[in-house]
């Protein structure tokens, strides 16, 4: 199993699987293991020994922290998508675009006509869409009721070390996270089943200033900044 | 190295995190379903107060969901990326509280390696009873030093002040154990 490495990439191979190496050298070791094999064995190897030294089964957590988990996914993923999703991605991109093309003019002369010209009957299966304006940049959202799912985009938005996230508050008033927003790119995510319950059009859209990863709490704990109202496209 | 699961759960379990990186939040519930548990543990090894264990195992699946495109099956199993990702998290946490690195260390040459009884090593896997095995067959306290490195995250200087022994004495006697390890093991 073993590859013959010299004794001194051995131990350095083994120092960097236990974490022995100060921050320089580690990056310095680290930098090794995508370019030479016969080290990127070996550390492989340590790394299963030095697992190994967890020799407990193991127990449950809570129940909470798996909704804990849920609640702070991103609203929008990062990570790649799948060919399917990109698809929908696209086109809910151009969705929301072209609902903000729109919705910016007619909520520039008279946003309440928008939110009351919307019957509400309508909300069960047909896509919609919120602009969320506010001092500085704007959101788009677009939310597809029949698969749950959701695609933003942010525009002239930098928060720095925060995080924007999305909330729905719906008629009762309570905040529900749709999920941190990504300030640097579009994307789209399946909006948690806690919020997307109350997805009709009507309800408030807003994104508050939170610390990176999300609000801690599960509330909104920094400032709203931007607002809008969601209505079918 | 394998470990207690069968190959064909193994090889699941990196399809699935694959399928995570994707973006799949039903195979990221999969993969909490089927790990949680186990790393868990891990958690709790590290802390072992439960609510800081559960607040570094949140912290470790939000990881595994950023950072699933970054797992390579080819450089390890998907259980021992998983460990090593909530082994990170865990101990960014206990030091975070900052009395980690200045915590003493005792050198005492008879202090026997904690080697878990018979009847735990039944219950745990082959690698494990294995590695236990080796690091009893280490000298007195280094199977005690490696311990805290990875549990503490404790560098070899930190071990060395903690220690309040040479760097150079701690150095040595850290990679003759390793190597006496890497035979026993192989």
């Amino acid at each position: 199993m073993s590859v013959a490495l010299p004794e001194d990439d051995e131990l350095l191979a083994a120092e960097l699987a236990f974490g022995l190496l100060d921050p320089p050298e580690r990056q310095a070791v680290e930098a090794r293991l995508g370019s030479d094999d016969a080290f990127a064995d070996a550390h492989k190897r340590w790394q299963g020994y030095a697992a190994a030294l967890f020799d407990h089964p193991g127990e449950a957590p809570s129940a909470s922290v798996w909704r804990a988990i849920e609640a702070r996914l991103p609203a929008n993923d990062i990570a790649p998508t799948t060919p399917a999703s990109l698809r929908w991605w696209k086109a809910g991109t151009l969705v929301a675009s072209a609902a903000a093309v729109v919705l910016g003019v007619v909520a520039v002369q008279k946003p309440q006509t928008v939110i009351e010209r919307v019957p509400v009957a309508q909300q069960a299966s047909a896509p919609m869409v919120a602009v969320l304006t506010g001092k500085k940049g704007f959101v788009t959202v677009s939310f597809d009721p029949a698969s749950n799912r959701m695609t933003s985009a942010v525009t002239g938005l930098d928060l720095g070390a925060h995080s924007p996230e999305l909330w729905v508050i719906p008629a009762d008033g309570k905040p529900r996270s749709m999920g941190v927003m990504n300030a640097s790119a579009p994307g789209w995510a399946k909006v948690p089943a806690l919020a997307s319950s109350v997805m009709a059009a009507g309800v408030t859209i807003a994104v508050s200033v939170e610390p990176v990863g999300g609000s801690p709490t599960g509330q909104p704990t920094g400032p709203v900044i931007l607002t809008g109202k969601l209505t079918t496209a | 190295m394998s470990s207690t699961s069968s190959d064909s759960d193994a090889a699941n379990l990196a399809a699935t995190l694959r399928r995570v990186a994707a973006g799949d939040r039903a195979a990221f519930e999969d993969v909490y379903r089927r790990t949680s548990v186990k790393l868990f543990g891990v958690c709790l090894r590290i802390l072992p107060v439960r609510q800081e264990a559960e607040e570094a195992l949140q912290e470790a699946y939000l990881s595994v969901w950023r950072r699933a495109g970054t797992f390579d099956v080819a450089k390890g199993s998907a259980m021992t990326w998983l460990i090593t990702l909530t082994r990170n998290r865990a101990v960014d946490r206990l030091r975070s509280g900052g009395k980690v690195a200045t915590a003493p260390i005792e050198l005492a040459d008879d202090v026997p390696d904690p080697t878990p009884p018979a009847s735990t090593l039944l219950e745990i896997g082959e690698d494990q009873q294995r590695l236990a095995y080796c690091l009893g067959t280490l000298d007195g306290g280094d199977a005690g030093l490696i311990r805290t490195a990875f549990f503490e995250g404790s560098t070899y200087a930190e071990l060395a002040s903690r220690a309040a022994t040479p760097l150079g004495t701690i150095k040595s006697r850290i990679r003759r154990a390793l190597l006496k390890l890497k035979d026993c093991l192989s």
